[in-house]
Order: C-alpha cells, then sequence, then structure tokens
C-alpha cells in the first residue's frame, strides 16, 4: 500500500477550491447560459473530480472517480476534467457492467447454509456476519471499493471520508459566502 | 476457527491482520462525529461500519444539497448588481 499523502488540511482545502472554480469555469466557457439543473452538475462533477484530483492518483478511490468521469463524461464535463487534472483523459471505453451484473445475482442466490439446517448462531457468529454485510455496504459506498480486500478498504475509506469532510466543508463556506452577498447591499 | 490455528503459518498471518483490523477500526470511529467520543473499546466493529456507512451517505447528500444550494444562488443573483458580479467572476 502506497504511503498516503500527509497534507495539511489548509492545503487540501486551497488546491480543491482553486481545481473547483477551474472546472465551474470551463463548464461557463462551454456554455454563458445554463439552466439550474445543468448548473448543478457542473458544480457537482466540477467539484467530484476537483477533490479526486487532490490525491493525483495515490488512491483507489479518486482513480475510480476519474475513471468514471473518463467513460460517463463528454463535451463540457469532459473539458471540465481534463482541465482539472491537468490531462486528456483516456478514450471513452463501455465499463464491464455484465460481468459485474452476474456476481451481484450470484450472492443473491447464495443461501445460508445455517438458515437451510434451521440452526441458531452464536453471538460471535451473528458479529461476524454484521461485519462482512457492512463491509459489503461500505464496497458499494466508497468507490472503487469493490474489488479491494477488506483492509485495504478500510485505509481507503480513511481517506475517502478525510477528503469528503474537506470538499463539504469549502463547499459550506462558498454557499454561506454567496448566501450573504446576496443578502447585502453593497453600494460603491 | 480450529482448524485455522492448526494451520501454524495462516494462523500467524491473520493475528497480524487481526491487530491491524483493530487499529484501522478504531481510527474510523475516530472520523465519525457519532461515535468519536465514545470508548473505542465500548463500540464495536459492526457499529463502527454501520455508522461510517451512514456519514458517507450523509456527506454525499450535503455534497449533493449544495450543489442544489450552489446553482440555485448564482441563479438568484440579479444580474446588474455588483454582488453578482463578484460571485460571476469568482465563479462561473
Amino acid at each position: 500500500m502506497k504511503a498516503r499523502m500527509q497534507m495539511s488540511s489548509s492545503v487540501v482545502k486551497q488546491e480543491f477550491f482553486k481545481k473547483w472554480i477551474k472546472g465551474m469555469q470551463i463548464y461557463s466557457a462551454f456554455n454563458k447560459e445554463m439552466t439550474i439543473m445543468e448548473r448543478k452538475r457542473a458544480i457537482k462533477l466540477s467539484a467530484d473530480v476537483a477533490i479526486a484530483s487532490t490525491r493525483s492518483a495515490t488512491t483507489q478511490w479518486s482513480r475510480a472517480v476519474v475513471a468514471d468521469v473518463s467513460t460517463s463524461a463528454a463535451g463540457a464535463a469532459r473539458a471540465a476534467a481534463e482541465e482539472i487534472l491537468g490531462r486528456k483523459l483516456p478514450e471513452r471505453k463501455a465499463l464491464a457492467t455484465t460481468c459485474s451484473k452476474k456476481i451481484v445475482r450470484r450472492s443473491h442466490q447464495r443461501r445460508s447454509k445455517a438458515a437451510a439446517r434451521g440452526v441458531v448462531r452464536s453471538s460471535a457468529a451473528i458479529a461476524k456476519k454484521l461485519v462482512r454485510n457492512r463491509t459489503r455496504v461500505l464496497k458499494r459506498l466508497v468507490p472503487g471499493g469493490k474489488k479491494l480486500d477488506e483492509i485495504s478498504l478500510i485505509k481507503e475509506t480513511l481517506d475517502y471520508i478525510a477528503c469528503l469532510q474537506v470538499q463539504v466543508d469549502v463547499m459550506r463556506h462558498l454557499a454561506a459566502a454567496a448566501e450573504s452577498l446576496d443578502h447585502q447591499q453593497i453600494s460603491f | 476457527m480450529s482448524s485455522r490455528r492448526s494451520r501454524s503459518r495462516q494462523s500467524g498471518a491473520s493475528r497480524i491482520s487481526d491487530e491491524q483490523i483493530v487499529d484501522l477500526v478504531s481510527r474510523l470511529q475516530q472520523l465519525i462525529p457519532e461515535i468519536r467520543s465514545r470508548r473505542s473499546d465500548k463500540v464495536s466493529a459492526s457499529k463502527v461500519l454501520q455508522e461510517t456507512c451512514n456519514y458517507i451517505r450523509s456527506l454525499h447528500r450535503e455534497v449533493d444539497d449544495l450543489s442544489d444550494r450552489l446553482s440555485e444562488l448564482l441563479e438568484s443573483t440579479d444580474s446588474d448588481s455588483a454582488q453578482a458580479a463578484i460571485i460571476r467572476s469568482l465563479l462561473m
């Protein structure tokens, strides 16, 4: 496991903020008149790519976010992402969705052997099952989590949560600033 | 469990990773506002994982809500006001 980049929170916040703004400016260069929905998408996608790029591909989750954008984004979204990342994105490839669907079907068909036998589980076994189920949910919530082992998943989660906190913090501050500017009357 | 113990090489490896997992889980607990103040020996691994998932979901929701809010704020600013120009030049 690569060493996690130890950056101070304010450095990450500044980097995220700058990249986020860059992304949104690219969007508005493409489209002067955006609908609210388009603007929301611009804001959100720029933020997601910006926070992922502060990790510069050292984590699975950030790579998964970029890969997802590579396959699904076009036009302004693609240009904004490329500007934020500072490089061209690879050609759009279709996701291997059929493969993952098969896996999901198989796990749903798997019936608990203990349940079939009518066996009552020990509390340790129940705790183990709870952990396994919750790990499965966590794998779905963390980008790129599905292919990770339990230890790597938790390490990725630690980094992912720290970055989400930065993203939310900066977005919250900007929204508050924009709101207070909106309410004030600035006279020149 | 007893079958794992008899395979000595594997039991050594699983003991190390158990400690690692305990350490990582307690680090997770520190990140989550809901449970960070509780004593780590009082919070089960499954509880930490559950709260982790809830927390990630709430962070995702916040990003979405904030994106909504910001898209409206930029839309509603009066087109000829000074603050609209400031916000727009900064953001859009």
